[in-house]
C-alpha cells in the first residue's frame, strides 16, 4: 500500500459538512452534463 | 390505434414502456415482452454482492405495476422476428415463448405496429471457458442473483480471514472483448472497504485484472478529466487509487479460461499466464441474444436484422482507427431495413469498439467493447419513444429526436465504499461519451470541464441519492418523469 492521498485530502475528502456542500455542487454538475441536451453529429 | 411492443424490460426497455404509455392515450397499445418478472436497478448490483443491500432493495415486480399503468405485459421471451408477417399473417410480429406459469413452453404470434428491441445483451459466460457464476469460485454481480450468490461466498471467504486464512481475491474482465469494466471497479473498491470494516484487509491480497491497456480505459478508450484545479488522465486517478488502497493490477489482460480458483489469460505480447484466487468476480462478454429473423415468405433475413445486436442507423463500414469518427455512431437507433424497428440500449450493434483496438500476439483481440450500459441506455430509449409518438400522432416517418454517443454526455457514479460516514465514490462524468477529436483536438476528444472526477464521501451519498430516485421513476410515481434518465 503507498500512500497517494495526503492526509489533508483525504479530510477533505471524507468530512461530511465539506462533502455536504460537495454533493450539492455535484448534483447540480451532473444534472447539467447528463441533462444538457444530447443530438445528432451527422448535420452538426 | 397503434400497437407498440416492447421487447425487454430492463433500464431501456422499461424507460420506453413508461414514456410511451404516459404520452400516448390509451387508444394506442403498450405491450412489454420480457422474460423477468422483476424489474432491477442494476447499478446497486454492487452492493447487493458486498451484503449492505438485500435483492428485495433493488427490485420490484412488473406485473402489477404494469397492471395499475395499462400497459401490457407478457411474461414472455423472443424467439423470432417476422418484420414482414407470413403467408398467415399479415401483420409484423415476432413469435414469443411464455416463460413461467401454466402457459411455460407455449409460443404466441405478437404483433405489431412498431417494435422496440430493448433486450439488452446475453451474458456470454459460455465464451470463456469454466466461468460460470458461481463455479470454479468466480462470481458475477451483472444480476442481483449473482450478486447475492457472490455475497454469500464473499462472506464465506471473510469468516475465513477471520480465522487466519490469507486469500486472494481478483476482480475484472473474464473475456478478452468484455465490456462494462465500471461495474467491476466499483465492486473491488467495495470490497476492500468491506474488508477494512471487518478488520481483515491485511488477510487479502487483492488484484485488479483487464482486457484494458490503460487503467481508467472503462471501454472508452480513457478519459483526460478536469480533477480540482488539475487535468489528469483517467489511468492516472484510477492508479491513485488503486495505489492508495494497496490493489495490484494486471492490464492487456485477455482471460481465456477459469478453473477451480486459477484464471488463464493471455497478453497482448503473446504470453500465457495464470494467476491464481481464493474468490474472483469476473465479469463475463456481452453478445446479442442469437435471434432469427425471417421474410413473409419464410427466407432467413437475419442478416438485414442482426449482426449479433440489431443494425442501426450506424456506418458499419470497417475501417481503421484513424478513420473512426463521431458520426459513425447511430442517432436514431432505427433499423434501415424495417423502419417500425429499433433497439435503443445495449440491444443495438455499435459500429465498433470506442477504445483503440489491439490485437495479441498470437492475433487474439484484446480490446474492450464499448459500453452502452446505464444513462445512455435511459436516453436512447426515451428519444426513440419520442419519435415513435411523432410518428403515430403526425404520420410523419421523419425522425426528430436524436442522441449519437458522440453528442451525449454521460455520469458514472462508482461507489468506491458502502456507509452514510465512511462511504466513498469516485464520481465520473464524461462529455461525449464516444470522444470527438475533431471538435476536441486538444482534450483527447472531450471536453474539459463537462468531463471531470472527483473523488469523496459526496459521491457515495449521490450514488445512494440517485438508487432511491431512479427506483422512485422506474416505480412511475408522480411526477416520475421529472427525473432525467
Amino acid at each position: 500500500m503507498t500512500r497517494r492521498i495526503s492526509k489533508y485530502k483525504r479530510f477533505m475528502m471524507m468530512n461530511p459538512i465539506i462533502q455536504f456542500f460537495k454533493f450539492i455542487y455535484l448534483s447540480i454538475k451532473v444534472l447539467i452534463v447528463v441533462a444538457g441536451g444530447h443530438g445528432g453529429t451527422r448535420n452538426a | 390505434m397503434s400497437k407498440i411492443v416492447v421487447l425487454g424490460a430492463g433500464i431501456a426497455g422499461h424507460v420506453a414502456a413508461s414514456h410511451l404509455r404516459r404520452k400516448l392515450s390509451k387508444e394506442h397499445e403498450v405491450m412489454v415482452v420480457s422474460p423477468n418478472g422483476n424489474y432491477q436497478w442494476i447499478p446497486s448490483n454492487i452492493w447487493v454482492g458486498i451484503g449492505r443491500m438485500k435483492p428485495k432493495d433493488i427490485l420490484f415486480p412488473l406485473a402489477p405495476l404494469y397492471a395499475k399503468k395499462h400497459i401490457d405485459y407478457k411474461q414472455a421471451k423472443a424467439v423470432s422476428f417476422h418484420p414482414e408477417g407470413d403467408s398467415e399473417e399479415n401483420k409484423p410480429y415476432i413469435l414469443a415463448e411464455y416463460v413461467t406459469g401454466d402457459e411455460k413452453g407455449n409460443q404466441e404470434r405478437v404483433t405489431y405496429d412498431y417494435l422496440i428491441n430493448a433486450t439488452g445483451p446475453k451474458l456470454n459466460f459460455e465464451a470463456t471457458e469454466g466461468l460460470s457464476p458461481g463455479k470454479n469460485k468466480a462470481h458475477s454481480v451483472c444480476t442481483y442473483t449473482h450478486a447475492q450468490e457472490a455475497w454469500i461466498a464473499l462472506e464465506g471467504l471473510i469468516k475465513q480471514m477471520k480465522e487466519g486464512k490469507k486469500v486472494k481475491i481478483l476482480i475484472g474482465t473474464g473475456h478478452a472483448k468484455s465490456t462494462c469494466q465500471g461495474a467491476a471497479f466499483e465492486y473491488i473498491l467495495n470490497i476492500e472497504q468491506e474488508l477494512r470494516r471487518h478488520k481483515v484487509r491485511d488477510m487479502a491480497e487483492i488484484t485488479w485484472i483487464s482486457n484494458e491497456y490503460n487503467l481508467g480505459d472503462f471501454g472508452m478508450d480513457g478519459m483526460l478529466m478536469s480533477y480540482g484545479s488539475n487535468i489528469m488522465k483517467s489511468s492516472e486517478m484510477v492508479e491513485m487509487i488503486f495505489e492508495d488502497r494497496g490493489i495490484k493490477w494486471i492490464l492487456e489482460a485477455g482471460v481465456s479460461k477459469v478453473e477451480d480458483g486459477v484464471a488463464h489469460y493471455e497478453t497482448l505480447d503473446g504470453a500465457y499466464k495464470k494467476e491464481s484466487y481464493d474468490f474472483a468476480m469476473l465479469i463475463p462478454s456481452f453478445s446479442g441474444h442469437g435471434f432469427k429473423a425471417y421474410d413473409k415468405s419464410g427466407e432467413d433475413i437475419t442478416d438485414k436484422l442482426f449482426r449479433g445486436f440489431m443494425i442501426v442507423d450506424a456506418d458499419y463500414a470497417p475501417k481503421p482507427y484513424e478513420e473512426w469518427s463521431v458520426q459513425d455512431w447511430p442517432e436514431t437507433y432505427q433499423n434501415p431495413s424495417y423502419s417500425n424497428i429499433f433497439a435503443p440500449g445495449i440491444a443495438f450493434a455499435p459500429p465498433h469498439s470506442i477504445s483503440k483496438p489491439r490485437k495479441s500476439k498470437n492475433g487474439t483481440d484484446i480490446t474492450p467493447a464499448p459500453p452502452r450500459t446505464g444513462m445512455p441506455s435511459g436516453i436512447t430509449a426515451k428519444l426513440v419513444a419520442d419519435n415513435i409518438i411523432e410518428m403515430i400522432k403526425h404520420s410523419n416517418d421523419e425522425l426528430h429526436h436524436k442522441g449519437s454517443m458522440g453528442n451525449m454526455g454521460a455520469a458514472c457514479i462508482a461507489s468506491a465504499g458502502f456507509g452514510m460516514t465512511t462511504g466513498s465514490g469516485v464520481s465520473i462524468t464524461t462529455y461525449p461519451i464516444v470522444p470527438d477529436y475533431n471538435k476536441y483536438p486538444d482534450t483527447h476528444g472531450r471536453k474539459l470541464g463537462k468531463t471531470f472526477g472527483t473523488i469523496g464521501l459526496a459521491g457515495h451519498w449521490l450514488k445512494l441519492a440517485l438508487h432511491y430516485a431512479f427506483i422512485y421513476k422506474a416505480k412511475m410515481k408522480p411526477f416520475w418523469w421529472l427525473i432525467p434518465e
